[in-house]
């Protein structure tokens, strides 16, 4: 029989397959590494894709996650330039950039990443410190700036996290950073409370006066505003008044072509609504026409 | 399997001639693993193809694909990502697919600076007893501007605009887009009065609070696209009723304030209208002086001429007319006749305020 052209593509495949795992490797898009040859690294690759690589012992990779990482870390007391205790913590966003730097320092331990954090925490700590002293307790809460200070006081302090991993050479980079937490000393808490309960206390009794002044001030202001108006009225209404006696005056010429016959009727106009409603008159026998009682008929009738 | 006809030596062994015909079992045995071998050789191919197969894949309608080739993203940006539908690639180790959720939205809550609840408490709503002082190792709270200490916890509702950043660049994305929230929120507080953040000016902190955290995402290009953020304010539990007693006069204050803008109304309108009908009435007299004397003086124009003609009479006649127009107006009349020894008499009268009607009693002197 003669040999199977299969068992050679398979075998050949085999072979294929075993050189491929033995002499290349891959790098993940997540991944950086670095290859060592015979311990010491001598090749970083931070490109993802397929490498070639002496097969082991004499080379060796050691692939690291190059993503950003979250670190958070302690929280730590520090002291403002105005004397205040304050608590501080910051996260971080990491992640390993240079895989040959990186190696000698931490591939040596378990974990490289929260050896790595370890020592990010302590530097952060002492950065913190650090910039804290440099700032009053004004430039992390304020009213006036619009939080200016605040970003400034997180830029120190990845400036100074920055500038202590580029003299280690760590080959690690700080993407960013931001204060986490910013807390009082438990201590300061208990006159932190004792002040805020006086404030609010002043802000209630000011609420209460502030209402009754202004309420106050309010009514006063409508009766002013009332007798203004009342008064504004009065002086109109006279004022119109002494129009109408005006323009009444010019017909009074037409009085004074006899002034007489003028008082007579006035008078006896005067005298009828006087009397209108109500009223009790008292005669004797002077008065006309009730003189006629008296005999005045009589002497007519006598004629 | 067979020895070659051939063989290196090119000594044939004496016993055994290769020409003669195998025995009965070693045939048996040659026949059996020929047909092992092919079966063999369909499991192979079967094993082949099963292992292409294993190539496909779905991606949902909520999802994106990507294809690492050697451990490296096909395609750039856009382009890399795969839309929903049946894809192939090959198996691994050669290509590697990844899927992305893109679905909907995502949330994070940031409670860094709410004080410390067990879950329980949380569901149940229901507040853990306050000490006098608050440790800050265990409980979170925000300092505001004005260095008052408050508890605040915000929620974040996001979309991921770019699944290759998001998933590709970070360890854990939700956790970095977690500290943006919590330092959004203490940098937000940090820059706002204590009253504004808990009562006058919720929605202003609020949107502070959205901006920043829009701003570091951008900045720190977590590939995401901020939808909503929720935050909620309150007083530490311990000075929660000095608190409460200043919005209680907050309450009183607009409540005295809007009674004396009540009256204050009142008092104006009543004025007013008031100040109006003054102002008519003196319309109205002065176009009622004006009228009458205006009648009156017309009359007198008409009488004058019958007055010159006979004055006396006319004024007899004018008198008696009235006299008699005003006796019958009258309600009660009195006549005194004259006494007989000439002179007047004596008249009292007893006047009854209820009853106008006069009671006369006379009596001789």
């Amino acid at each position: 029989m003669k040999r199977n052209p299969l068992t050679l593509i398979i075998a050949l495949l085999l072979i294929l397959i075993f050189g491929f795992l033995l002499f290349s490797f891959q790098v993940r898009t997540t991944d950086v590494a670095v290859v060592t040859t015979f311990g010491s690294p001598t090749r970083p690759i931070t490109e993802p894709g397929l490498y070639v690589k002496a097969p082991w012992p004499i080379q060796k990779v050691w692939t690291f996650d190059r993503r950003v990482q979250n670190f958070e870390d302690r929280l730590t007391e520090g002291l403002t330039s105005d004397s205040f205790n304050l608590l501080t913590s910051v996260y971080v966003g990491w992640r390993v950039s240079d895989p040959t730097a990186f190696f000698p320092r931490f591939a040596g331990s378990a974990n490289p990443i929260s050896a790595a954090e370890t020592l990010l925490d302590q530097w952060l700590g002492n950065a913190k410190t650090a910039v804290v002293g440099k700032h009053p307790l004004s430039d992390f809460v304020s009213t006036s700036d619009n939080g200016a200070a605040f970003v400034a006081i997180e830029k120190e302090i990845l400036e100074g996290i920055q500038s202590q991993i580029r003299t280690n050479n760590l080959g690690l980079q700080v993407e960013f950073l931001g204060i986490k937490r910013l807390q009082l000393p438990e201590s300061v808490s208990q006159s932190v409370f004792d002040r805020m309960t006086s404030e609010r206390k002043v802000l209630a009794d000011r609420f209460q006066y502030e209402g009754e002044a202004e309420a106050q001030r309010i009514r006063s202001d409508a009766e002013r505003k009332a007798a203004e108006l009342l008064a504004n009225a009065e002086s109109q209404a006279t004022r119109i008044k002494g129009i109408g006696e005006a323009e009444a005056a010019k017909s009074l010429a037409v009085f004074q072509r006899n002034p007489d016959l003028a008082s007579f009727i006035f008078r006896l106009n005067a005298l009828e609504s006087s009397l209108k409603e109500r009223s009790v008159l008292i005669f004797d026998q002077q008065t006309p026409p009730f003189d006629l009682f008296r005999g005045a008929s009589t002497n007519l009738l006598k004629k | 399997m067979n020895d070659h006809p051939h063989s290196p030596d090119g000594m044939p062994d004496p016993g055994l001639p290769p020409e003669t015909p195998m025995d009965a079992g070693s045939q048996a045995l040659a026949e059996a693993l020929r047909s092992s071998f092919a079966i063999v050789k369909v499991v192979m191919v079967l094993l082949v193809l099963l292992f292409l197969a294993s190539g496909f894949f779905t991606v949902g309608p909520q999802e994106r694909a990507i294809i690492l080739r050697f451990g490296r993203a096909q395609g750039e940006g856009e382009k890399a990502l795969l839309l929903p539908g049946l894809h192939w690639s090959f198996p691994y180790p050669i290509d590697e697919s990844i899927r992305v959720s893109i679905s909907g939205l995502q949330q994070v809550r940031s409670s860094v600076g709410w004080y410390a609840v067990t879950p329980e408490q949380e569901l149940s709503g229901a507040e853990p007893p306050a000490g006098a002082t608050l440790n800050p190792i265990a409980e979170g709270y925000a300092l505001t501007g004005d260095a008052n200490i408050i508890h605040t916890k915000a929620t974040l509702t996001y979309r991921i605009k770019d699944p290759v950043r998001y998933v590709f660049s970070f360890v854990n994305a939700s956790n970095a887009v977690q500290n943006a929230l919590d330092n959004a929120l203490l940098r937000a507080a940090s820059r706002f009065r204590v009253d504004d953040v808990l009562t006058r000016d919720i929605a202003g902190f609020q949107e502070v609070v959205r901006r920043q955290v829009t701003q570091s995402a951008e900045r720190q290009d977590l590939g995401i696209l901020v939808e909503q953020c929720a935050v909620q304010s309150v007083p530490p539990r311990q000075l929660k009723d000095a608190f409460a007693n200043v919005l209680k006069a907050e309450v009183m204050r607009s409540k005295v304030l809007n009674e004396a803008r009540g009256s204050e109304n009142q008092v104006t309108n009543k004025a007013s209208a008031d100040a109006e009908s003054r102002i008519n009435l003196a319309q109205s007299d002065r176009a009622r002086l004006v009228s009458d004397v205006g009648a009156q003086a017309e009359r007198f124009q008409e009488i004058l001429p019958q007055y010159q003609d006979h004055p006396a009479l006319f004024v007899q006649q004018r008198l008696t007319e009235t006299l008699g127009r005003v006796l019958t107006n009258v309600q009660d009349k009195i006549f005194l006749s004259d006494s007989a020894n000439g002179k007047p008499k004596e008249l009292r009268l007893l006047l009854n305020r209820e009853v106008p009607k006069p009671v006369t009693e006379e009596k001789k002197p």
